[in-house]
């Protein structure tokens, strides 16, 4: 489904990431696993074309997405559930929702959607006129994925939604994942905590300074002495 | 008590018109963070078109919006995309810079066209008088009044009931955010730039029947722009509104109460004694 082929990316045409290629089967969950600072981020913000590359292709279905705005990239279904989740804060429950399926594409479907959204969190459609900055945590978090998945989402990037959550809420919120995993949804899970990712994702990939240090599945990666000493930065 | 009366009235019906101009530069520094020092003479700018339109067509002022709303809206948006957009993300005095520069600019072009002398510009409510006890009100100022609120509503229901003015909202609060969203953040930053612009033009035709214009007065509208826009917290739609009342009602009293210079100083005086103890402006809502 998503194949990125030797990227090299960056700020300001400095690059952080360096000849990276990771692949995407469709109906996947692959962990991107990484000490801060080696990429993760800047890696799914070039797939939502946040980050322009520099050299290199990113494939999605088959078609070089590399040179789409973000709206395009959105329209066909790479959604990112943002890191520190950025839900708007002084905005309903309902409008957050809204705004999540405001591209071109998912515009239509919306109520449908939303009913499917409440279903898998039903905490947040008792509180739909809610103001999502008044929320915890967890309820943002699980905000922020309800959003991402009003975006008719194909491929689901998240961005470190365990961070700052106790952990019945980090459970809880995996269990979600695993959830959307067996209906069939695409994710790529970006996380720092490793033990975690690795009882969920089949496969990973451990970024180590802008690069790929390690790949393959879950027992793999968890054995590779290259991983320990990509985390501790040795 | 007739003179309390006269003043509170006139203030309200004009300040009703001055939280509308503040409105459109609330939401531009909303979503761009631009502070659009030429507010003012785009004022200047719609004013002298109802002119134009007049000596050549013998249009009346609400006649002219027909073509200085679409004209101004589309100006606003050449300005945005060629001048200011460059300048964005850059250092915020760049930008001021430009606007500032731009304010001359536009301050002599008009001088060059029209010339410097005052004009008036008729229209066919100029004359008229609303007579409500002691209380004489001029019908243009009510016209003003009663439109610049139905527009700050229907801006007011816009931004939270339509696609559109979520994603106004949405790039106010985050824009990185809004892009995830697969809002187009330079789309709603030029839109909402020019629909700022499109609102002067309306105000320049409600505040144009009676009031002698002269090419120098757009600093004066900018000025009390910005009044407005700080008093009421910059973004806070609600206290903008409050904050164009408040400066409309101190500008009425120190014309009619005070003499001259001190007169004419009562509204910054009040925004300054306003400002000391709120320094936040008039937001007092617990939605932060």
């Amino acid at each position: 489904m998503l194949e990125i082929e030797d990227l090299t990316s960056g700020y300001a045409g400095v690059p952080v990431l360096r000849g990276i290629n990771v692949k995407l089967a469709a109906g996947e969950i692959v962990g991107l696993l990484g000490a801060n600072n080696a990429g993760k981020t800047t890696l799914i913000n070039a797939l939502s074309g946040m980050v322009k590359p520099i050299s290199g292709r990113i494939l999605f279905l088959g078609e070089d997405i590399s040179k789409l705005t973000p709206q395009a990239r959105v329209e066909l279904g790479i959604v990112q559930v943002p890191e520190g989740r950025l839900v708007f804060p002084e905005m309903s429950i309902r409008e957050n929702l809204l705004l999540g399926g405001i591209n071109a594409h998912a515009r239509k479907h919306r109520p449908q959607q939303m009913e499917k959204v409440i279903g898998l969190f039903p905490r947040l459609g008792e509180r739909l006129t809610q103001s999502a900055g008044s929320l915890s945590g967890g309820e943002q978090q699980m905000l922020a994925i309800g959003r991402g998945l009003m975006a008719e989402a194909k491929l689901l990037m998240l961005d470190e939604p365990s961070l700052g959550l106790s952990p019945l809420f980090v459970q809880y919120i995996f269990e979600i994942i695993d959830k959307l995993h067996a209906d069939g949804l695409t994710i790529l899970l970006v996380e720092q905590n490793l033990n975690l990712t690795l009882r969920h994702a089949k496969r990973c990939y451990v970024l180590e300074r802008g690069q790929v240090a390690v790949e393959g599945d879950a027992e793999t990666v968890k054995n590779d002495p290259r991983t320990r000493s990509a985390y501790l930065g040795l | 008590m007739t003179e309390l009366y006269q003043a509170l009235a006139q203030g309200l019906l004009i300040g009703a018109t001055y939280g509308l101009l503040a409105l459109g530069m609330g939401l531009v520094y909303g979503v761009s963070g631009v502070v659009n020092f030429s507010h003012g003479d785009f004022i200047s700018l719609g004013m002298f078109m109802c002119l134009a339109l007049y000596s050549a067509f013998a249009m009346d002022p609400y006649v002219s919006i027909i073509i200085t709303v679409p004209l101004m809206t589309a100006i606003g948006a050449l300005v945005y995309i060629f001048l200011i957009r460059p300048m964005v993300g850059h250092q915020f005095l760049m930008v001021v810079q430009l606007t500032l520069g731009l304010s001359l600019v536009l301050q002599n072009g008009i001088l060059m066209v029209f010339g410097g002398e005052p004009a008036r510009t008729p229209s066919f409510v100029e004359s008229k008088l609303i007579i409500l006890g002691d209380v004489v009100l001029r019908v243009p100022r009510i016209v003003a009044f009663v439109v610049s609120f139905a527009l700050a509503i229907g801006l007011y229901i816009m931004l939270r009931s339509t696609d559109f003015g979520r994603s106004i909202r949405a790039v106010h609060q985050n824009a990185h955010a809004a892009a995830l969203m697969g809002i187009n953040v330079g789309r709603v930053q030029v839109l909402t730039f020019a629909l700022g612009i499109g609102i002067l033009a309306l105000a320049a035709a409600l505040l144009l029947p009676g009031t002698p214009i002269q090419p120098t007065q757009g600093l004066r509208y900018t000025v009390i722009t910005l009044l407005v826009v700080v008093l009421g917290g910059m973004t806070n739609f609600v206290g903008i509104m409050l904050g164009g009342l408040i400066i409309g009602i101190a500008e009425a009293f120190g014309t009619i109460y005070l003499d001259g210079p001190i007169g004419l100083l009562l509204p910054y005086i009040i925004f300054v004694a306003i400002m000391l103890f709120l320094p936040k402006g008039l937001t007092w809502s617990s939605a932060r």
